[in-house]
């Protein structure tokens, strides 16, 4: 386990690096700069190269690169040229509020995932299934932004039963959890009903059937407990669409979270922020996926690290 | 006893939720429900990037009342003293006096003092990126506590304009740390409204300043600025009564909100001018005949009705009504000569050489047609725009395309002339603007446009400090760009702001500001 876990911390740093330099190129290679949108339409050659200097963007770009990762491993993401606030500050600002998006999110689309998967399993090719497939797929095509706002006219315009916008603690997450979820129930339903039809097949389910067990305990404490693994990697992997749907949703409710963070920063090309959430985003996104390779050998003991 | 996998699973599941929803420690309350009767919450689209007015590239309602400024417009547009009493040129205009009000006092407590005023100049000049509105300042003397001497080292006659603006503003550096840094947490001006707490991405609260030098007994508690970027979410909490006033009302929606008999919209006149422009360096923009014949093209009528819906003034001339320097008589030629004539144009086109037509209708010369790509923004109403002027210069056999392009992309590209054809606005209360944003050796930004005499009439309107002789010098460079038509002037927006349970509320005409001073919610 010692040896699994030693490659694995050497390819998340090295995941990490390579998402650093990819990210770094990119944020200079794509048009309109910092400077520019600092000093605006006033802006004369004289105050662009001061400031430039100021800035440190007059460096060579390979030792930009290398005094940001210096500063970077110290925890130093750098200060905003726009806002004047620490990156690290601007992350742990908001950090809360999108993983309790992220998490709630992740809760009611995995249970709500997990029983439709089930259900349209069990009741193969009924009306029950279709249906249950039909409202998968909802939950996928659907845009979020789409979604969002018929949640907010029902519930919150028409209903007043939540807030239109802002964050005001777990009340005022329901919705846009609700919104930034349902796509990831509909993955989880179509991954969990086709990995039950998978298990419900073998042996040992036919066996339990003919010693008498009841339908629940043969769903859910014999076929789910097996047929749960591909969709807890799912559940990994969807955190990278998560955080990608936070910036729709956390923009719609106008929650202040890092999606609409990365929206303005980027938009005002303020390279330190950009970075340094790409770079917080990604090694979450490792992290996220790291720990559920490590639940698989707690919900199947067969799997083993060596 | 073995643990059944699942049960983990869930078991995970529960102690994350309990984990995050204990987590809401040092996060904002920024729900809808209004904290008091008295409190005013204003929905805007974004947020400013920083308070610090030394800093901040995103001036708007959500910062500027932070800040008081040395003088300011009338609603007539003509400059008045604010935070001086008065200002005494000295000789040839290089240098000006400047007598401060004794009753006015920074948020911190500390007096607005000559020293004070100082220092804050001086902060402006050597660091900020647009302390190129001071001008070049050789020196700031104190002369008394409430006296002081600014010094240019030429003539700067924009000056007094520029100091309308909070650009200019007097912000206390008492408040700053060691490295001159750190205002955008613990802002200090002299504005009517003091900064009482920062919600980062959210909101900023502010409360009405009671030691504000005018006296007045403020109308309202507290002002929370909500920012809230979409468009339907917005609408949906004003109607909702969660946000009073909303600024920025998107034109779709205003007649929906006047149906409603609580709600008053108010209209103000903009002062960013929209114009189409073009890179004039490029061969295809040489000859002034086709210059004239794009203005001739252009029906802005149109343009408003169909994008605008109808909120927006026809601007001809190169300056709009709101800005130092604008001139009737200017405004009464160009529209004379450029109300739209497709038959004109196209003789003009003829004239210039571009007279047979491909296939498609559109107009060749030397075996070339005209085609240019248009650069326009995200805006959608801007993109709109531009499909219409699209329409009305394919009347005339001019191709265009459409290019949308990011706003960082615009500003950074179209001063390197990397484009052909652009859609954009500018927005500045002095004339000055015409000199440093569109003309001029060194600093030529979006049109890249050489004539040595326009600029040399503008150059003399920066230091002419006698300010009818100003106008006269304004207006010769206003008729030169007329008949040059470097550019087309299309129109000003209405800013329009819907407000709901008022019983004063005023915007300032000219620079479109809330005058938080005579603000006063209904009991």
């Amino acid at each position: 386990m010692s040896s699994y876990l030693f490659k694995r911390f050497t390819t998340m740093i090295i995941t990490i690096v390579g998402v650093s330099v990819l990210v770094f190129m990119i944020i200079h290679l794509i048009p309109g700069n910092p400077v520019s949108h600092i000093l605006g339409d006033y802006a004369t050659e004289e105050s662009i190269k001061e400031l430039e200097m100021r800035l440190g963007l007059d460096r060579p770009i390979l030792v930009q690169y290398f005094s940001y990762m210096f500063h970077a491993i110290q925890g130093d993401l750098g200060t905003s040229f726009i806002t004047g606030y620490t990156v690290v500050e601007e992350i742990l600002n908001r950090i809360p509020i999108t993983a309790q998006l992220a998490l709630y999110s992740i809760i009611f689309g995995s249970i709500i995932g997990i029983l439709i998967g089930v259900i349209a399993a069990v009741k193969k090719n009924t009306i029950l299934d279709q249906l249950a497939m039909l409202l998968a797929l909802v939950g996928i095509s659907a845009p979020g932004f789409w979604i969002a706002l018929f949640l907010i006219l029902l519930f919150s315009y028409q209903l007043s039963i939540f807030p239109i916008s802002g964050y005001s603690g777990f009340y005022s997450l329901i919705l846009p959890s609700i919104t930034l979820g349902l796509g990831t129930a509909g993955s989880i339903a179509r991954m969990t009903r086709s990995s039950m039809l998978d298990v419900i097949k073998q042996d040992y389910i036919r066996t339990a059937k003919a010693k008498g067990a009841g339908l629940f305990r043969l769903v859910f404490m014999h076929s789910l407990q097996n047929a749960i693994i591909p969709v807890v990697t799912l559940i990994g992997m969807q955190f990278g669409y998560l955080m990608a749907g936070a910036v729709v949703t956390e923009t719609v409710f106008a929650l202040p979270g890092l999606g609409s963070l990365i929206v303005s920063a980027i938009s005002t090309r303020d390279i330190p922020t950009v970075q340094g959430l790409l770079l917080f985003m990604a090694a979450m996104i490792i992290i996220v996926n790291f720990v559920v390779d490590l639940l698989y050998t707690k919900l199947d003991p067969r799997i083993q690290y060596e | 006893m073995k643990r059944k996998p699942y049960v983990v699973f869930i078991m995970s599941l529960i102690l994350a939720l309990i984990v995050s929803a204990c987590d809401n420690a040092g996060n904002s309350d920024s729900s809808s429900k209004k904290g008091n009767d008295r409190e005013i919450v204003v929905g805007l689209v974004s947020e400013p990037d920083s308070v610090d007015i030394h800093r901040t590239s995103s001036t708007g309602e959500a910062n500027i009342p932070l800040y008081d400024t040395l003088l300011k417009l009338d609603n007539d547009g003509n400059i008045v003293p604010n935070l001086i009493t008065d200002y005494e040129l000295i000789g040839d205009g290089k240098e000006v006096i400047f007598n401060l009000k004794e009753d006015a006092v920074f948020h911190s407590g500390k007096p607005v003092n000559a020293e004070a005023i100082k220092l804050s100049f001086e902060r402006l000049i050597s660091s900020s990126p647009f302390s190129t509105n001071a001008g070049e300042v050789e020196s700031i003397e104190v002369l008394s506590e409430y006296s002081f001497k600014i010094k240019w080292k030429d003539q700067f006659a924009p000056f007094f304009i520029n100091a309308t603006t909070p650009f200019l503003a007097p912000l206390d550096v008492s408040v700053l740390d060691a490295k001159g840094e750190g205002f955008e947490k613990n802002p200090s001006g002299s504005g009517p409204l003091k900064l009482v707490k920062i919600n980062r991405g959210d909101s900023l609260v502010y409360e009405p300043y009671k030691d504000f030098w005018d006296g007045q007994e403020p109308g309202f508690d507290s002002v929370k600025f909500r920012f809230i970027p979409d468009e339907e979410t917005r609408i949906l909490e004003f109607k909702k009564g969660n946000v009073d006033v909303l600024l920025d009302v998107p034109y779709q929606y205003i007649e929906d909100l006047e149906k409603d008999s609580e709600v008053t919209i108010k209209r103000v006149q903009s002062d960013t001018l929209s114009y189409l422009g073009w890179n004039n360096k490029l061969p295809i923009f040489q000859d002034v005949k086709v210059r004239q014949a794009i203005a001739l093209a252009i029906d802005r009528d149109s343009i408003i009705d169909n994008t605008l819906k109808g909120e927006a003034q026809a601007v001809f001339g190169p300056l709009p009504k709101t800005v130092f320097g604008y001139s009737e008589k200017i405004e009464t030629m160009a529209r004379e000569k450029y109300t739209r004539n497709t038959e004109a144009a196209k003789k003009l086109l003829s004239e210039a050489g571009w007279s047979e037509t491909n296939k498609d209708g559109v107009v060749m010369k030397d075996g070339e047609e005209f085609s240019v790509d248009l650069w326009v923004d995200d805006d959608p109403a801007n993109q709109r725009a531009a499909q219409v002027i699209q329409n009305q210069l394919m009347e005339i056999g001019l191709k265009i395309t459409i290019s949308v392009k990011e706003s960082a992309t615009i500003i950074e590209q179209t001063p390197k002339g990397a484009h052909e054809m652009l859609l954009w606005s500018f927005g500045w209360p002095d004339a000055d603007v015409l000199n440093f944003l569109l003309f001029g050796k060194d600093k030529s930004k979006r049109l890249h446009y050489e004539n040595e005499k326009i600029y040399s009439l503008l150059e003399k309107g920066a230091i002419e400090m006698d300010q009818e002789a100003r106008l006269m010098l304004y207006e010769k460079a206003q008729e030169m760009l007329v008949e040059e038509s470097p550019f087309v002037p299309l129109y000003v927006k209405e800013n329009v702001t819907a407000i709901r349970n008022f019983d004063s509320f005023e915007i300032h005409p000219i620079n479109n500001s809330i005058e938080w001073t005579s603000v006063k919610v209904s009991e």
